[in-house]
């Protein structure tokens, strides 16, 4: 396996990132370095501790985080992200949501391993809460189909050019979307 | 049907029909509730649509609603026969999460539970799917070893099937002398077992032609639906978490990854009936160098908060590749917990590579595919 | 405690055969015939049951019977679930009479670990679709527990106990 994490991460940060936002206190340039470990048992405020990070491409810490590479993309990139990968022979690991519900959006996480070589890349995207939709990355990895059928059936996120959204895991005349945090049975 | 569709039908000439088979979701073969709608043409199947659901048990929800240590018996109950990697992996998660450091005894320990687990699971694995392509005996002699192991991880668990052995931050429970020395009487008798199965039914013709060519996967299939564990290493690519992300104390330990490179359900057999045998040089070589020492961490807080953020674990099930994704906001419970698991990517390529194939073929793929669905469902 | 023997409906109730009904009974109780209804993990111990060291054919109930129209008693081995509910009592509702129900494991009794506040997915308990003979606590019941139940189940139908109970020592 030739490639390494310095060539990926370069090869990645070719995707269109959106311009870090001036307000951003705590952010830094886009490709900035190994990211230190988490801090040990103090009590963080969760606002703070969960808000988005800037768009980019991040080396992360593996022996504390479990990923090498963290892209934090806009909805638009997601699909040109899933293609990059695909030509680096990286295979598909899941496809999921997390519920922000204190800052109005959602995020899908997609994960990506490698058969070969020990890279593990994570590609995160925020999009609204009230219009959730992503487009689908179904035509680059097979696999995803199920993955975001799953992701639909929990979350309600809509998978743009999915070929059939109907749910997976819920019963087929399901309409609710359990994993939201204001769910209520 | 009118007069002249019957004489069409009679003179060859009348379009080929497909009808609707549904398989399942009360099954003997499908190994648990999964239901696949299947178009057929004759005994050729045109398209096989796996639904799943039908034991779907909220495992990522109840992530939410329970404390991180109550979470623990959920763990043993996604792929209850790979119970150990499941807790394993969850518990490293929350481990890598809070910072927590496990001493080497309780980190050898898990290796050997964990593999002689790995050991059971295919055993179950092997019975049942000899059984659904018409063999019963197998499944008796596979039972009779797997309750020797069952017998052993009783004495130190306290369970059979879904066991909740690690804690954050080790093990609750030391192991004994009698699990050591009856490991190693187990790893003594098991090799010659294994003999017996190799020329018993491995060899056996029967099993060669109902496996030999059927269910081909490529390498491109498996990578671009993420499929792991036997069914990519059936297909070629020595793809093993243990060697590529090593976790725990894998690294120390000296095992080879059976790949087989044909992709048809043979390959797939032939893996897992190589891994049994290299699982025992795994738990002979950790029993050889078990170290002395506390099988718990030492303050590791009774109500667990780790810090915010999100952390990946990853674990070599015997399904494949089990990785666990917690997110949490510094609170008793967590965020957000997603579970990827095996058998949910390996499932997924059943639709495509079935096309075509004859039912009792499709069958002894799904077999080979070693499915749980719970797994699935999670 | 006495306990009749199961009869079947309309002119047994009229007419009653004494010897002949129990000798139905005992032929019933010792060749019970289970449906492969094992759902999630507790189907694993019932495998284990049925398998070389409990050897569930020593009471006669070996033949497991993929299809309900030729099985006696369904062990609901298993979680069932808000999907699955139409599909177990249509299993119920194609079995012949007489036919009996053991629910093996906590989640066939009331749910099992998957109930809490809130729940969407899981029915609580089997007993929620249609009436239960023999309940077997665990999660999951040792094969031993299985085996248990399926004595007392023969008891039920026959009112003699075949095996001695084992008291505790």
């Amino acid at each position: 396996m030739s490639l390494t994490l310095q060539q990926l991460q370069a090869h990645l940060g070719g995707l269109v990132f959106a311009p870090p936002e001036p307000a951003a206190a705590a952010a830094g340039p886009p490709t900035s370095p190994e990211r230190s470990s988490p801090p040990e048992s103090e009590a963080v405020p969760s606002s703070a501790a969960t808000a988005p990070e800037p768009d980019g491409v991040r080396l992360v810490d593996y022996a504390s985080r479990g990923v090498h590479l963290e892209v934090r993309t806009p909805a638009s990139q997601v699909v040109a992200a899933a293609e990059l990968l695909d030509r680096e022979g990286f295979a598909l690991d899941a496809v999921t949501g997390v519920d922000w519900i204190a800052q109005g959006e959602m995020e899908v996480i997609y994960d990506y391993f490698h058969p070969t070589a020990p890279w593990r890349v994570a590609v995160r995207s925020r999009i609204p809460r009230d219009h959730p939709q992503v487009p689908t990355i179904s035509a680059v990895f097979p696999g995803a189909n199920w993955h975001e059928r799953e992701t639909h059936d929990f979350f309600g996120i809509r998978f743009l050019g999915h070929p059939d959204l109907t749910p997976l895991l819920l019963p087929e005349d399901a309409d609710f979307h359990p994993l939201k945090k204001d769910f209520a049975v | 049907m009118t007069t002249e569709e019957i004489m069409a039908v009679a003179q060859g000439k009348a379009p080929n029909e497909t009808f609707v088979l549904n398989l399942g979701p009360q099954h003997p073969a499908t190994h648990g509730v999964l239901r696949v709608k299947l178009t057929m043409d004759g005994e050729y199947i045109t398209r096989a649509e796996p639904v799943p659901g039908y034991i779907h048990r909220m495992q990522e929800k109840m992530g939410e609603n329970r404390t991180w240590a109550q979470y623990l018996p959920n763990t043993s109950r996604i792929d209850y026969l790979s119970a150990m990697a499941y807790t394993h992996g969850y518990v490293g998660a929350v481990e890598r999460a809070a910072g927590i450091q496990v001493p080497p005894r309780a980190e050898y320990v898990r290796v050997i539970t964990s593999e002689l687990n790995r050991i059971s699971s295919h055993l179950v694995w092997f019975g049942a799917f000899l059984l659904d392509l018409g063999g019963f005996t197998p499944l008796l002699y596979a039972f009779d070893d797997r309750e020797k192991i069952l017998d052993l991880l009783e004495g130190i668990t306290g369970s059979r099937l879904t066991y909740s052995y690690y804690r954050f931050g080790g093990l609750y429970n030391d192991v004994d002398e009698d699990f050591l020395g009856g490991t190693r009487e187990f790893v003594a008798q098991m090799r010659p077992r294994l003999g017996m199965y190799r020329t018993l039914v491995t060899e056996n013709i029967i099993l060669r032609k109902r496996l030999e060519g059927i269910g081909v996967i490529t390498p491109e299939q498996c990578r671009k639906y993420g499929a792991t564990g036997p069914v990519i290493r059936g297909s070629g690519i020595a793809y093993d978490v243990r060697k590529v992300e090593p976790y725990s104390v894998y690294a120390d330990f000296e095992f080879d990854i059976p790949v087989f490179p044909e992709g048809d359900s043979m390959a797939r057999y032939l893996v897992r009936m190589e891994e049994m045998g290299q699982s025992l040089r795994i738990i002979e070589q950790a029993l050889a160098k078990l170290p002395d020492g506390p099988v718990m961490a030492e303050k590791v807080p009774r109500v667990l908060k780790p810090p915010a953020g999100d952390y990946c674990y990853a674990v070599e099930a015997a399904r494949g590749r089990f990785a666990v994704l917690v997110v949490s906001d510094n609170k008793e419970m967590a965020y957000r917990i997603k579970l990827r698991t095996p058998s949910f990517s390996n499932l997924s390529l059943f639709e495509e590579v079935s096309q075509g194939m004859m039912l009792p073929d499709a069958l002894a793929l799904m077999g080979s595919l070693d499915l749980v669905i719970p797994d699935i469902d999670r | 405690m006495e306990t009749k023997a199961a009869c079947s409906q309309d002119c047994s109730e009229i007419v009653k055969f004494a010897v002949l009904d129990d000798l139905l009974a005992l032929g019933r109780a010792n060749s019970l015939w289970p449906l492969t209804f094992g759902l999630a993990c507790c189907a694993i111990e019932m495998m284990a049951a049925g398998a070389s060291r409990f050897d569930l054919s020593r009471f006669g109930a070996e033949v497991f019977r993929p299809s309900p129209r030729q099985a006696d008693v369904m062990i609901v081995a298993g979680t069932i679930n808000k999907k699955m509910a139409p599909a177990v009592k249509t299993l119920y509702d194609q079995m012949l009479e007489p036919k009996w129900v053991i629910a093996m494991g906590n989640c066939a009794i009331s749910g099992g670990p998957f109930v809490y506040p809130g729940q969407y997915a899981v029915v609580e308990g089997v007993d929620k679709l249609f009436p239960v003979d023999v309940y077997i606590p665990g999660c999951p019941p040792r094969p031993e527990a299985l085996i248990e139940g399926i004595l007392a189940l023969e008891e039920k139908l026959t009112g003699k106990r075949r095996w001695p109970r084992v008291k505790p020592e």
